[in-house]
């Protein structure tokens, strides 16, 4: 409970920060606007074209790509520490002056970085996720939002466990993370589609290494009334699990590398 | 036993080089930071850490901080071991970089602060109490309220070191925190780590290039180099022992025909001004004044010892570092 109320006082201060400097805080989050505005169009203009992927409609893509949007941007917004700024921590020295302090360095680097200007792709992603929903014709019921709620918040566990692969990569002062990239920003990419249309080995890579497909469109699936490879209703509730279980791996092999880290530096 | 014991400390870093042409591979170097230095410091002692550019001075403080690991010998602080239990161990300590901040840039440093109450778990009486404290001792009455990169250096660096003391460490590291300052801004730090010692009791453990911070502060001394100590003591002890050089200057009331000195004695005219350098240990103080006396009348003199700097340069160079 206190490292929550740490950590909500220090994204709070970190807001403030960012809001020293209003006039470019607004601009740049226009173009965060513009940017992810670019790739709802994307999915906007295959509606328009080919109406139905797969059995997919337009409606059930628009709730695909919202599910994506939001979580990745929350995750942005509140996990920018280690989705943006780890490299440079460790490049700067940073990382040392977090080592002084009594706290977890996880819960340290998460405490010291925020995107605000995500809120703009997350209100893009919030506003697909409400049209998707209704050209589907969802009725939302508890379990419904109980299960969309679910599934949000194990995708962003997920993106920020992915992510973590990168900081690990970065503390064994590894420049080259374009592997990384494959999985996180190709993830996000890939997996706002719903799994199925994709070949077996993408398949395959989405549901083990990074399994978006189990956080994200087993859930979206049952929700738009269309269940996932015919799979049971459970599931929807189960699957998403997985992007703890990557979370807690991953945060494990972290602490790991921070013992390396201070058994090398210099 | 001492507060602080560290016994034989050995760190080597591998250092990549760049690609050579024709070789397949980067060439790989070992660089021994420290080669087995040991050294025990009291409570409340306040001790200079100094030696040149990569004797491995930051390197000793961030092991005793907890940052580095060895990969040999011992250290106890306080009784405890910094590199285990890293997260228990660093609430006794604060550790203040001259060339990197600690608090955030964008916010005013009473934030900063308010921050560091809640990371360092501070119950409110005691933050407020020890932040009245210190601000009054540092004055930073005036800028509470400043966001940090609106701040001189001067008033930064006081910033900084309020940061890392609010928690009552027992220990403080200062890695060069005097680099960069104005003569105000270093004469009120040193008066401030002063009176912190004083009041406090706290340890304090200083690594500088400013010989003035260590004769200012420093009733102790430590020399390294290579990786090694090489002196460990007060301050005039270490000067003596290289301080072979005196300059005299003396003025004469009327213009008086040139001496002969021995060897070893350099001397300069201006007018009737003489200037000159000599060694005490190969021609007697004595003797040297007999013979200025005997040149003519003395209506001013004056005998001063070697810069600190040049001193230390000379020490440095005698010890082939």
């Amino acid at each position: 409970m206190d490292t929550f109320k740490l950590y909500i006082r220090s994204i709070g201060m970190l807001l403030k920060g960012h809001l020293q400097y209003p006039a470019s805080f607004v601009m740049q989050t226009v173009a965060q606007l513009v940017m992810e505005g670019g790739e709802m169009l994307a999915v906007i203009l295959l509606v328009d074209r080919f109406e139905r992927v797969n059995e997919w409609t337009g409606g059930d893509l628009f709730f695909f790509f919202g599910m994506m949007s939001v979580s990745f941007y929350i995750t942005e917004f509140f996990g920018r520490g280690v989705t943006g700024d780890f490299p440079s921590m460790v490049r700067t020295g940073k990382l040392d002056t977090l080592l002084l302090r009594p706290r977890t360095i996880f819960v340290q680097v998460l405490c010291s970085g925020t995107d605000p200007r995500r809120i703009t792709c997350i209100a893009v992603g919030v506003a697909a996720l409400a049209v998707g929903s209704r050209m589907s014709g969802v009725v939302w019921t508890f379990a419904k939002v109980l299960a969309l709620v679910e599934s949000v918040c194990m995708s962003c566990m997920l993106i920020l466990g992915l992510f973590l692969i990168e900081a690990v990569f970065c503390i064994h002062s590894v420049k080259s993370v374009e592997l990384v990239n494959a999985l996180t920003y190709g993830g996000r990419s890939a997996c706002q589609y719903p799994i199925d249309i994709y070949p077996r080995p993408l398949r395959i890579l989405f549901s083990v290494a990074a399994p978006f497909a189990l956080t994200m469109h087993v859930p979206a699936a049952w929700i738009l009334g269309k269940p996932l490879y015919g799979w049971p209703a459970w599931t929807t509730f189960v699957t998403p699990l997985s992007g703890a279980v990557v979370f807690a791996l991953m945060v494990l092999i972290f602490n790991r590398g921070m013992k390396f880290y201070r058994s090398t530096g210099s | 036993m001492s507060y602080i014991e560290v016994n034989g400390l050995r760190k080597s870093f591998v250092v990549r080089k760049k690609r050579e042409k024709g070789k397949l591979f980067r060439e790989k170097d070992t660089v021994e930071a420290l080669k087995g230095v040991s050294f025990s410091v009291e409570k409340g002692e306040l001790v200079g850490y100094i030696g040149p550019n990569g004797a491995g001075k930051s390197t000793t403080v961030k092991i005793l901080s907890g940052i580095l690991t060895p990969d040999g010998g011992e250290a106890l602080v306080g009784g405890r071991v910094p590199w285990r239990e890293r997260r228990e161990y660093v609430k006794h300590i604060g550790v203040v970089f001259g060339q990197r901040s600690q608090l955030w840039w964008d916010v005013p440093i009473i934030d900063s602060f308010s921050l560091l109450k809640d990371i360092y778990r501070i119950p409110s009486a005691e933050y407020e109490k020890r932040l009245g404290e210190l601000k009054e001792a540092l004055g930073l009455n005036d800028i509470m309220r400043t966001p940090l990169r609106l701040l001189s250096l001067g008033q930064r660096m006081r910033a900084e070191l309020c940061g890392s003391l609010l928690h009552r460490p027992e220990l403080l590291f200062l890695d060069e925190p005097t680099i960069g300052l104005d003569a105000v801004s270093k004469i009120a730090l040193r008066d401030f780590l002063k009176w912190e010692n004083s009041e406090h009791g706290t340890t304090i453990m200083l690594t500088t290039h400013d010989m003035e911070d260590i004769a200012a502060l420093c009733s102790r001394v430590m020399v390294l180099g290579h990786g090694q100590k090489l002196f460990d003591g007060r301050l005039p002890d270490l000067l003596e022992k290289f301080d072979t050089v005196r300059t005299v200057n003396v003025k004469y009331g009327a213009a008086v025909p040139s001496v002969s000195f021995p060897e070893g004695v350099s001397a300069s005219w201006t007018d009737n001004e003489l200037s000159l350098t000599y060694s005490p240990a190969k021609l007697p103080t004595a003797q040297l004044l007999l013979l200025l006396q005997e040149a003519g009348p003395i209506s001013e003199m004056t005998l001063q010892p070697e810069n600190i700097d040049h001193l230390i340069a000379a020490m440095y160079k005698e010890m082939d570092l």
